[in-house]
């Protein structure tokens, strides 16, 4: 018997050059990575928006930066809509198209084309979405001053990336799906395969409403004239939904799979009960559905003052902590054994799941009406500490698989220090935003805040720590860029780093070029 | 004295297309609705200050049901494509594949030539913008539908959809019950409540 795989061997004149492989490639490696290095670079670019809305922050009075609010509108609204879906998304979406097949056992993707796809759609979406807050486009202003047409421009791009990420998540889904390997149950999945099944289940029925809403938009701006939807001052408005709670949950949730593949195998231990972490990520899911919290749905009682909207708040607390007090069981079951490791995708892991905590008491104040906190600075206080638990999960997991998806080592030392300046930045924005939020401060501020009712209460200080705090961010995702050029050049890797044992390290990984790899991959009966 | 040997039995294949197919149909059908729950929201909004939502006899019965019973019939002609590939039955694959594909085009037909009769403005009203949105999403669903089955066609012509090779039929058929059970919320949704 002989175990044949798909030819991909090429000699002399087919040999391809770096880019024709770059751009044709079936490798889930390669296309992991090409997610990964996309998503790290908009990710700089979101700091730099969100960096410089700080900026205009600090004083109001003269609009220094952007010269009126709905510029500031712009860039403000570009970097939440960037980091979510140009950045955190991408990212988490690479870790799983380069990890998650190994991890149960199958040697590609399945429809690698397809996933090459989703890629290049995303990017293509990606580049005019940019393009479209850059003219003067975005998602609307306040005062309605955008150019239309850019506004079509970027509400295509938003298009395209929602298709890109939406296709590249079917591939991955169907993997986890069709292509375990026997023995490998549902139930038996590693954490962060189970968190990528839940989290890109939720983004599959979520995303295309998304999708739906900027139709709407898109073809109402685009008549003649606007009569609902596609009124300047509303679009931001009917798209926030996706980048608040509950939804914002959603696309965090990898982070406790993430957490949780990395403990055990630093702890050296089992987690107590792996299928109570898969019930808790499960439930997590669930809640994290927020296509019904849209403000277009508000007839009579507003969504977000109705009880399904407050009691999910709630829920989701008791389910973090509860995932929290599995990690640190593991880990103090673990602590006895003197093989103990403590890598620094460990403590990174470990952070983002508290401020995943944090992102989640802080959306169930905002969700008790007489706190009044809805429409405040809370707001992105919340998104901060949730995406940004998110961004921390999302640097442990290249720091702990990196070695895997690329080959060589990084120096651990610069990564966790540039993940550190990111969870620092995480907290001074994010807690600067949430006091100023009590002190009632809106999400959004474009006038001048003395005239605004703020005058000594402190604000302004507080969006200089903020600002601050923007700084340590954009540092740390540049010290993050770096950590992956420097991994390029690095020794190779000699595979399995941790010393788990886990699938990934071991499963063969195979570049296909047949539609159906795992078909492909089968045995050959020989003489 | 010889010994027969028999080859390992081959592991069942996983159908690989019918999920990632189901997957796929499940985003679109989410998207579809999205913009259901929009249009029945804003519609109960506006019938309870009672405004007007569509214009008085805009919107006809007759070309909707039409499209409607056409959809049907396609949804039964899809099963019975995928019976006879069961079947290995090739003659009646291609001819219920082209009654399909066929019954697609004349949907679009029906409903591009409904809506230059009725030329209604685009920007006349917030349903009319729905109007237009919910049933040109859905004919883009419908021509996608109808391309697939062409690409059917053709691998059914060079042998290559047999009872052992079914999954693209298997996958097509699940997109275009889709397709056919959107089509009934539009139609229940738009013609018949108005």
């Amino acid at each position: 018997m002989t175990e044949t795989a798909a030819d991909t061997t090429r000699t002399g004149d087919d040999v391809p050059t770096a880019l024709e492989a770059a751009v044709t490639t079936t490798d889930h490696l390669r296309i992991g990575r090409a997610w990964i290095a996309s998503g790290v670079l908009f990710l700089v670019a979101s700091l730099v928006a969100g960096l410089l809305v700080s900026l205009e922050r600090m004083d109001l009075s003269g609009m220094a930066v952007f010269g009126d609010a709905d510029s500031l509108f712009r860039f403000w609204s570009a970097y939440r809509v960037g980091i979510v879906l140009l950045a955190v998304v991408p990212v988490v979406i690479g870790l799983a198209t380069a990890v998650a097949p190994l991890q149960v056992g199958a040697s590609s993707v399945v429809f690698p084309r397809a996933a090459a796809f989703g890629f290049w759609v995303w990017a293509l979406g990606a580049a005019i979405t940019v393009a479209g807050f850059l003219i003067d486009g975005g998602l609307g202003t306040p005062g309605g001053t955008s150019r239309t047409d850019a506004v079509a421009l970027t509400l295509l791009g938003l298009l395209m990336v929602i298709g890109g990420i939406c296709c590249a998540t079917v591939c991955i889904l169907t993997t986890i799906v069709v292509g375990r390997t026997a023995g490998m149950t549902l139930s038996r999945v590693p954490l962060f395969v189970w968190s990528v099944l839940v989290a890109g289940s939720i983004w599959l029925v979520t995303l295309p409403v998304l999708a739906a809403n900027a139709v709407l938009i898109y073809v109402d701006l685009a008549s003649r004239s606007a009569v609902a939807f596609g009124a300047e001052d509303t679009i931001w408005e009917q798209l926030s939904w996706a980048f608040s709670h509950p939804q914002v949950y959603a696309f965090a949730l990898p982070l406790v799979g993430i957490a949780g593949d990395i403990v055990p195998v630093a702890a050296r231990r089992r987690h107590g009960s792996h299928q109570a972490l898969l019930v808790l990520t499960a439930l997590l899911g669930v809640l994290s559905f927020g296509a019904y919290a849209q403000a277009a749905f508000d007839v009579g009682t507003p969504i977000r003052e109705q009880a399904i909207f407050v009691v999910e708040a709630f829920l989701v607390v008791p389910l973090v902590l509860l995932v929290l007090f599995g990690l640190v069981d593991t880990l103090w079951r673990g602590a006895g054994s003197r093989r103990t490791r403590m890598p620094a995708p460990l403590y990174l892991s470990v952070l983002s799941v508290l401020f995943l905590l944090a992102g989640t008491v802080l959306g169930a104040l905002r969700a008790v009406a007489p706190l009044d906190l809805l429409e405040r600075s809370t707001t992105g206080a919340q998104f901060t500490f949730t995406i940004g638990a998110a961004l921390l999960a999302a640097m442990a997991g290249t720091l702990w698989w990196g070695d895997l998806i690329v080959g060589r080592v990084a120096p651990q030392g610069f990564g966790l220090a540039s993940a550190l300046a990111v969870a620092v930045g995480v907290e001074l924005v994010a807690v600067s935003d949430m006091i100023s939020g009590f002190m009632g401060l809106a999400d959004f501020t474009g006038g001048d805040l003395s005239g605004a009712g703020y005058p000594g209460s402190g604000v302004n200080v507080l969006n200089t720590v903020a600002f601050v705090g923007s700084v340590h961010l954009l540092i740390g995702a540049l010290g993050w860029l770096v950590t992956g050029v420097v991994r390029f050049k690095g020794a190779r890797s000699l595979g399995d780093t941790w010393g788990g044992h886990t699938l990934e390290w071991t499963t063969e990984t195979v570049e296909v070029t047949s539609e159906s790899p795992l078909l492909d991959a089968a045995v050959e009966v020989g003489a | 004295m010889s010994s027969l040997t028999f080859a390992p039995a081959v592991p069942n294949r996983p159908r690989t297309l019918v999920i990632g197919s189901a997957l796929a149909t499940s985003g679109v059908l989410m998207f579809f609705g999205g913009l259901f729950a929009l249009y029945f929201a804003r519609r109960a909004d506006a019938m309870a200050w009672g405004m007007e939502w569509f214009p008085e006899g805009a919107i006809r019965l007759p070309p909707g049901g039409m499209n409607m019973a056409t959809m049907a019939l396609s949804a039964i002609t899809m099963m019975w494509a995928v019976y006879s590939v069961i079947n290995d039955d090739r003659i009646h694959a291609y001819l219920a594949m082209t009654i399909t594909a066929v019954m697609g085009v004349a949907m679009l037909n029906q409903t591009v030539f409904y809506f230059n009769d009725i030329a209604l403005p685009i920007d006349h009203s917030e349903a009319t913008t729905f109007l237009y949105v919910i049933v040109g999403a859905h004919m883009a669903m419908v021509l996608v539908g109808v391309l697939w089955l062409g690409l059917l066609l053709l691998r059914a012509l060079g042998g290559q959809d047999t009872s052992r090779n079914r999954d693209l039929v298997s996958a097509a058929a699940l997109y275009w019950y889709a397709a056919v059970a959107v089509y009934m919320v539009i139609w229940l949704g738009i013609y018949i409540t108005k």
